[in-house]
């Protein structure tokens, strides 16, 4: 009973009353157990604070985040959404959180529109070495996309093929993730591998729904253009092909939205480069044709009537409406056209001018000239007269050339005179020559 | 109070252990379906944290909900009216029955041969039914490539989901080709038709470049008729108003005109003339004879 009561008052030491031997073992024993429990328990709660603490996730920038509960996409609206930063989550099994790289930027190249090349093709090329173009396109490994004919009217009748042409184009598709939740629930990815990034995984899975799609739209756009209006490479194609893709996305919800569709090269089939050229050269030498004949009328217009021959042409074209219905203001527009005037009508009209102001001044010349004469002519007729008549001969014979005086025939039989005249009148006499 | 914790512990991992067993997750990206001693007994198409009898009783098999797509291979088909064409079809598609789809076929890769065997039925069904014309058309309003692809779509989707649990999200023709052959014939009237429009084009530029120049000539024809009308008015003016002083001269007509001639002579025998004068003229008479005059007184 002591020894019972020894161990109630000192039961730190239970061992004690059995022996030094005994008591060593099991204190030793027990101190063991002890360390291992509390051991046990530091682990415990270091496992706990571990599990706890892998709940926390950071969300890249670029990044939004849905956080699955039991499978299932926790929250309502846009709760279902974590933007960027750290967040907690219940760590596995409770909750996953799934990152989508929803700002990225993607591109994806589409080539499948393109002719089949060599490799050897496809290294740089001398401007020398001829490939030599197969005569068909093998529908296998060609690629092209089949553009409508160009005469509408023509090839209606349902049974008969229209002039369709075939062309060869490239693209370029931009695009990123807009709607993470119908992403993650409905586009099929891949799971990331240790060391790839998810951007990648999903760049890589998405891409054969995406160029399906893509080849689809492009298909159906490029049936409705013309191989020129394809070539001539308008904004409208590519638009129409973003329009159809993203009309395609949402309808299966892929929750990706398409930035930009470029057409990145385009040409028709090299079997037959040699008629395309020589329409563009055609086209080139029409356009010069036409131009040369801008110029001409440019300057026919010029020469005939200055800068302002156009104006001054409509200006004469309205004349057809009756003088007067014409305002004051058309009336002095039509003369201030007329005072502008230049060149051959200029001339005519400053030669009509000129005559109008000299028939003017030699009217009155002559009129005051009579007035001044008239006094003394009318004192002295006949010496008046003679005066004039002789001053007049002396001057035209001072300016001629050859003078001549002929004693005029007796009688009724004439007499014949031969003069030798220089043919060419502008050719002066030898005398004045020197 | 060790005790409870540990015992608190020991049922944690058991009820863990426990739960592992009996219970499992359908997360948003698939579908499960249960089956009982072998046989498929339940399919489940909600997410969620679902309860189930341990692994011999009950067993779950999970599909992939998401959509994947397929392709056709390039496949020759003939249009109504006996014209050849070329298309190459593509499928998305999801899993939207498990147990359809687990009862039918089971796996993607033989999901897949049915598939190809659909769509080609479908293909030769659809594009049968309809002319070249439909598919490419001068008219682009003629043309009724999204509508035959929505037939195709129409006439797939019942059946693959009926029988496989398959369900057809969308359709579409990815690449719309002729035959090598064919292609031979286009390019040729491809040429042709260029070579009509280099020829058009040539004569357009022409005609444009002839039209602008007759153009410009026969404005120039008006504006100098119209310059020459002007004038005349003006020279006209000028007549007119010289006229006036004609008065002047009636004072005295017959020396007007005599000095009006003396100005003509004058004027006409200007320059480089010759003349053969009569002896008879004056002042030549001089040389003939001296003349009989006397002083007046």
């Amino acid at each position: 009973m002591a020894e019972q009561n020894n161990k109630k008052l000192i039961p730190q030491s239970p061992g004690k009353p059995a022996g030094d031997e005994l008591d060593a073992a099991g204190k030793s024993l027990s101190e063991a157990l002890r360390i291992s429990f509390i051991i046990l328990k530091i682990i415990m709660v270091v496992l706990v604070v571990v599990f706890l603490a892998s709940g926390f996730r950071t969300v890249e920038p670029d990044e939004q985040a849905l956080v699955l509960r039991f499978g299932k996409i926790r929250g309502v609206g846009e709760d279902r959404i974590l933007g960027p930063g750290l967040k907690w989550v219940f760590p596995y099994p409770i909750d996953k959180i799934v990152k989508i790289p929803v700002a990225k930027k993607q591109n994806l190249p589409i080539n499948s529109f393109w002719y089949y090349q060599k490799p050897s093709e496809l290294l740089p090329q001398s401007p020398q070495t001829r490939i030599r173009v197969p005569a068909t396109l093998n529908p296998v490994i060609d690629g092209y996309c089949i553009t409508r004919g160009e005469k509408p009217g023509q090839a209606v009748a349902a049974s008969v093929s229209s002039d369709y042409n075939l062309v060869h184009c490239k693209w370029q598709l931009t695009y990123k993730i807009d709607d993470p939740e119908r992403f993650f629930k409905n586009t099929y990815t891949e799971d990331a591998k240790p060391g790839q990034s998810y951007a990648e995984v999903i760049a890589k899975s998405i891409k054969p729904l995406l160029g399906y799609l893509f080849e689809d739209a492009v298909v159906t756009a490029m049936v409705n253009y013309t191989i020129d209006e394809a070539i001539s490479s308008q904004d409208r194609i590519p638009k129409h092909v973003k329009k159809l893709l993203q009309e395609k996305l949402d309808r299966i919800e892929s929750g990706i939205a398409v930035i930009s569709v470029q057409l990145t090269d385009i040409t028709w089939p090299r079997q037959v480069d040699d008629a395309f050229l020589a329409s563009i050269k055609a086209s080139q030498k029409s356009q010069k044709t036409i131009s040369e004949a801008r110029g001409y009328a440019e300057n026919t217009l010029n020469e005939t009537a200055g800068p302002i021959a156009d104006q001054l042409f409509e200006a004469l074209k309205d004349e057809t409406t009756p003088e007067l219905v014409l305002s004051a203001v058309e009336g002095e527009e039509k003369e201030l056209l007329w005072s502008q005037l230049a060149g051959q009508a200029q001339e005519k009209i400053a030669g009509a001018r000129a005559y109008r102001t000299k028939v003017v001044e030699t009217a009155k010349a002559n009129a005051e000239y009579l007035q001044k004469l008239l006094p003394e002519y009318r004192k002295r007729p006949e010496l008046v007269i003679q005066k004039i008549y002789q001053d007049a001969i002396e001057y035209v014979l001072s300016n001629v050339d050859e003078k001549i005086v002929i004693q005029p025939a007796e009688g009724t039989k004439g007499r014949e005179i031969r003069v030798l005249l220089n043919r060419d009148p502008m050719i002066k006499p030898e005398s004045e020559q020197e | 109070m060790k005790n409870i914790t540990i015992t608190i512990f020991a049922i944690l991992i058991v009820a863990v252990m426990v739960l592992y067993f009996v219970s499992f997750q359908v997360r948003e990206i698939e579908s499960a379906l249960i089956t009982t001693f072998g046989r498929p007994t339940r399919e489940i198409t909600e997410p969620g944290w679902y309860f189930k009898w341990p692994a011999p009783i009950e067993r779950v098999y999970k599909f992939d909900s998401r959509m994947r797509v397929f392709e056709a291979d390039l496949g020759e088909t003939t249009t109504k009216g006996a014209v050849p064409i070329i298309v190459n079809t593509y499928v998305v598609w999801k899993i939207a029955e498990p147990l359809a789809f687990f009862n039918a076929v089971g796996t993607i890769k033989e999901a897949e041969g049915k598939l190809l065997s659909q769509l080609s039925d479908t293909q030769n069904k659809v594009i049968g039914g309809h002319y070249f014309a439909e598919f490419v058309n001068n008219d682009p309003t003629k043309i009724k490539l999204e509508d035959i692809q929505g037939e195709m779509l129409a006439d797939l989707k019942q059946p693959v989901r009926a029988d496989y649990g398959i369900e057809i999200k969308t359709l579409g023709i990815k690449q719309l080709k002729i035959s090598e052959d064919v292609s031979k014939d286009v390019f040729g009237r491809m040429r042709a038709e260029r070579n009509r429009k280099t020829e058009a084009t040539i004569a357009e530029g022409n005609a444009e470049a002839t039209k602008i120049r007759t153009d410009a000539d026969s404005k120039k024809t008006e504006l100098l008729a119209a310059a020459e009308a002007r004038a005349k008015a003006i020279r006209a003016e000028g007549d007119a108003e010289a006229a006036k002083y004609y008065k002047l001269l009636e004072e005295d007509p017959d020396f007007a005109i005599f000095l009006r001639k003396i100005e003509a002579l004058k004027k006409y025998l200007e320059k480089r003339s010759t003349i053969v004068f009569s002896a008879d003229t004056e002042p030549f008479e001089l040389l003939r004879e001296m003349p009989d005059i006397k002083p007046k007184k």
